[in-house]
């Protein structure tokens, strides 16, 4: 296969130069494309052929392509993630870098659309000087990454991507996600609702409209059906990514009068919806659900009792993260620098670089202390445990990730100005994912009443 | 059935209120100029920007939160002040007589100057400052509990469209920009200063734009990437009334705001489609929208 690709890029140098002997006839423009092609290629394999030998000489700097929204509405979620890359590789660089190579990251703004990120991937790909990718924020552009990152051979982990079929059929040898993913975090909500509500009788959705809302909004619905068969959906709306005003959608909400109305819109949208729902009444006549909720704690005002998580287990405030000193000196060095204590995209990228940093060790551990080529990087990644600010990310052998996941509701305390989460519970990562390989949808409806009884209650992480 | 029916039509007036703001501007600009301003959408979000930044100005100095509402009235008036004769002079006043295609890219040049300088200026983060909202408080109509604002706007709005025709047909400065819209040539010779009817006509279109936008901030946020989503809607409004049209944009708006909440209420993944769906229905028998008629080319 690999003889068959080199064939194909050496035949297009070849007809490349062919080209270029005949450019006194001039070159018509499929055939200059060809050129350049042709050119591509031979830099490729240039670079291919030059990186395993540098791979194992420790380079001057360790280049990370770091993937997240710094421009848009969504910049609402991704810059609490650069802020986050930005203070610990700061500190990993403090501390001599990365098994004593400092780091250098160069962030793309995942704002420019799938074809943008592309090509952005590929520019830095080209550089063996960056030899991991943190990649990517949104879940349309993992997806769109995925195929690249094992064609170009170069290990990518998602810091924030959340559907599950990043990697559902299991054959991905560079990409890893050592986060849950919209299977465990969304039935965790259902187990949760159940547990606190347990006569839920009608539920309203209102979820952006692309794959994570639309995939949430299956999962969710799925795991309260085969929990509670007679709950009813209501009311699905998929409002577009970034819209402004939700005032029809809420009274589409109003006039449905749920029991609960669940939502994973984030980021602007996430502010706007509260911001526009809360005087209208939603939070005093439904149950609300904002499964990332924790996002807008100190930036609006939420009421006590909503239904909050970090999808994951990425809260600052955790017991878990409170008896870990590293936890709460990162918290508060991000409190300095940038005004707020961190949300959780800022620990999930934060907890992904520690999670990088780890593979790295333990490739050099066991390659005998040589800097690890790509493929050696992400033979580490797999089937990894790494101690994270906030609790262990596992890989799996399918390189999906088992994190456990945290949720309560919101409450107000005198320590902080703004709500916190309270009556919390964690679930175990792997309690909620099903086998690798097993469809989960078809899993989800396997589970009975009786599996969300074994599981830990509201109030029971303190 | 009622109880679902009310809800309906007063989202569906308040939507349009909103759509109407976004689209008037334009209307306005291309009647008089002629101009396809491809930056009103920007020009629209500079006032939501303003507008919420004077509105964080008096909440943080903790003066009377009333003043908000004038605050809003007067970032409208600030932005068309500053851009209206400064777009009109130094851009598009070289756009008249060129083809659509030149008007179009150059006011697209601005259109992408002004969103990065948004950027520049108020970041990237969203902004909402809700005061206005607040201070007037909810009604609780048909069981559905509604913003006072929102009802607000939609009177606001009927303002608007009896303002600007009160304004062209019974003012001087209106039957100015009749006889500029009717016959420019003919004007100009008679000794009207076109040159000043352009740039009140084009700045009263800012102001439209900027109030708009300023309007919309209490009830919405206001981040990188509105103006386009606005831009597009008012095209869509502003053809399905037909381009220069006012009572047009009004109409359409409230065709639009109709097929948008009805979407939501009953077919929800058509919410997206549906404003561009009226466009196309109405198009199909009025190729130049309900208000719009054919015009002859001068060569």
């Amino acid at each position: 296969m690999a003889f068959k690709g080199i064939s194909i890029v050496v035949a297009r140098c070849l007809s490349s130069l062919e080209l270029l002997f005949g450019l006194h006839r001039g070159l018509s423009q499929a055939n200059l494309r060809l050129v350049a092609d042709g050119l591509a290629g031979a830099l490729a394999i240039g670079v291919a052929a030059a990186t395993p030998a540098a791979a194992q000489e420790k380079p001057g700097s360790l280049g990370l392509g770091i993937f997240t929204f710094t421009s848009g509405p969504a910049a609402a979620y991704g810059m609490p993630g650069k802020n986050a890359a930005d203070l610990i590789i700061e500190e990993i660089n403090a501390k001599g870098g990365i098994e004593g190579v400092p780091v250098r990251a160069t962030y793309v703004d995942e704002a420019q659309g799938a074809q943008g990120v592309i090509a952005e991937y590929r520019r830095l790909a080209a550089d063996a000087q960056n030899q991991v990718m943190v990649a990517a924020l949104s879940s349309a552009n993992c997806l769109a990454l995925a195929p690249l990152a094992e064609q170009l051979e170069v290990p990518t982990v998602g810091w924030n991507c959340d559907t599950h079929q990043l990697l559902i059929d299991g054959k991905r040898k560079y990409v890893f996600r050592p986060n849950g993913n919209t299977v465990p975090e969304f039935i965790a909500y259902a187990i949760y609702l159940l547990d606190r509500k347990p006569d839920v009788k009608t539920v309203a959705i209102i979820n952006p409209d692309y794959a994570f809302g639309h995939d949430a909004a299956k999962i969710f619905t799925a795991a309260l059906k085969a929990l509670k068969p007679d709950v009813e959906i209501v009311a699905e709306l998929y409002p577009k990514l970034g819209s402004p005003n939700y005032q029809t959608e809420i009274s589409r909400l109003a006039t449905a009068r749920p029991d609960v109305v669940f939502s994973n819109l984030w980021g602007a949208d996430l502010e706007n919806f509260v911001r526009q729902a809360a005087p209208r009444g939603i939070f005093t006549s439904s149950q609300v659900i904002l499964a990332l909720g924790e996002t807008v704690l100190q930036r609006v005002p939420l009421p006590d009792g909503v239904i909050v998580g970090v999808l994951g287990d990425g809260w600052w405030m955790s017991p878990d993260a409170k008896a870990n000193p590293e936890t709460a000196k990162f918290a508060e060095r991000y409190k300095a620098r940038f005004g707020e204590y961190p949300v959780f995209p800022s620990i999930k990228m934060a907890n992904t670089l520690i999670y990088v940093k780890a593979a790295y060790k333990a490739a050099m551990q066991k390659n005998g202390g040589k800097w690890p080529t790509r493929a050696e990087l992400a033979d580490a990644m797999k089937g990894s445990k790494v101690a994270t600010l906030t609790g262990t990310a596992q890989t799996r052998a399918d390189n999906d990730g088992l994190v456990d996941q945290i949720i309560g509701v919101t409450v107000k305390t005198p320590a902080q100005q703004f709500p916190v989460i309270g009556d919390m519970v964690r679930y175990r990562g792997d309690s909620l994912m099903p086998q690798a390989g097993q469809d989960p949808l078809a899993w989800i409806s396997t589970l009975k009443p009786e599996f969300a009884k074994s599981l830990p209650k509201p109030g029971s992480y303190k | 059935m009622l109880n679902a029916i009310i809800p309906l039509l007063l989202d569906s007036l308040a939507s349009a209120a909103l759509i109407f703001f976004a689209a008037v501007g334009l209307t306005l600009v291309f009647s008089v100029l002629r101009v396809l301003n491809v930056a009103h959408g920007s020009l629209y979000s500079i006032g939501g920007y303003v507008a919420a930044s004077i509105c964080l100005f008096i909440a943080s100095r903790q003066l009377n939160p009333y003043l908000s509402f004038a605050a809003l009235l007067f970032s409208a008036v600030f932005v068309a002040a500053i851009f209206g004769p400064l777009i009109e002079r130094g851009l598009v006043r070289w756009t008249y007589g060129k083809s659509e295609a030149v008007q179009i890219l150059i006011t697209f040049g601005l259109f992408l100057i002004l969103e990065d300088l948004q950027r520049v200026i108020f970041g990237v983060q969203s902004f909402y400052e809700d005061a206005p909202m607040r201070l007037l408080g909810t009604t609780s109509i048909g069981g559905v509990v509604y913003l006072n604002y929102q009802i607000l706007l939609i009177g606001m709005a009927l303002l608007v469209v009896i303002g600007l025709r009160l304004l062209i047909n019974h003012t001087r400065l209106g039957r100015l920009i009749t006889a500029v819209v009717t016959d420019r040539e003919m004007a100009q010779s008679i000794g009207i200063d076109t040159n000043r009817i352009f740039i009140l006509a084009f700045s009263l279109g800012v102001f439209l734009a900027a109030l708009g936008g300023a309007l919309a901030t209490p009830t919405s946020g206001i981040a990188p990437g509105l103006g386009a989503d606005t831009m597009v809607l008012a095209f869509a409004v502003a053809a399905i009334g037909g381009l220069g049209q006012i009572e047009g944009a009004a109409v359409a708006s409230l065709i639009v705001g109709l097929a948008r909440v009805l979407a939501i209420y009953l077919a929800p993944s058509l919410d997206a489609v549906a404003p561009y769906a009226a466009m196309l229905a109405v198009l199909l028998f009025r190729p130049y929208g309900l208000f719009g008629s054919v015009t002859a080319r001068r060569i």
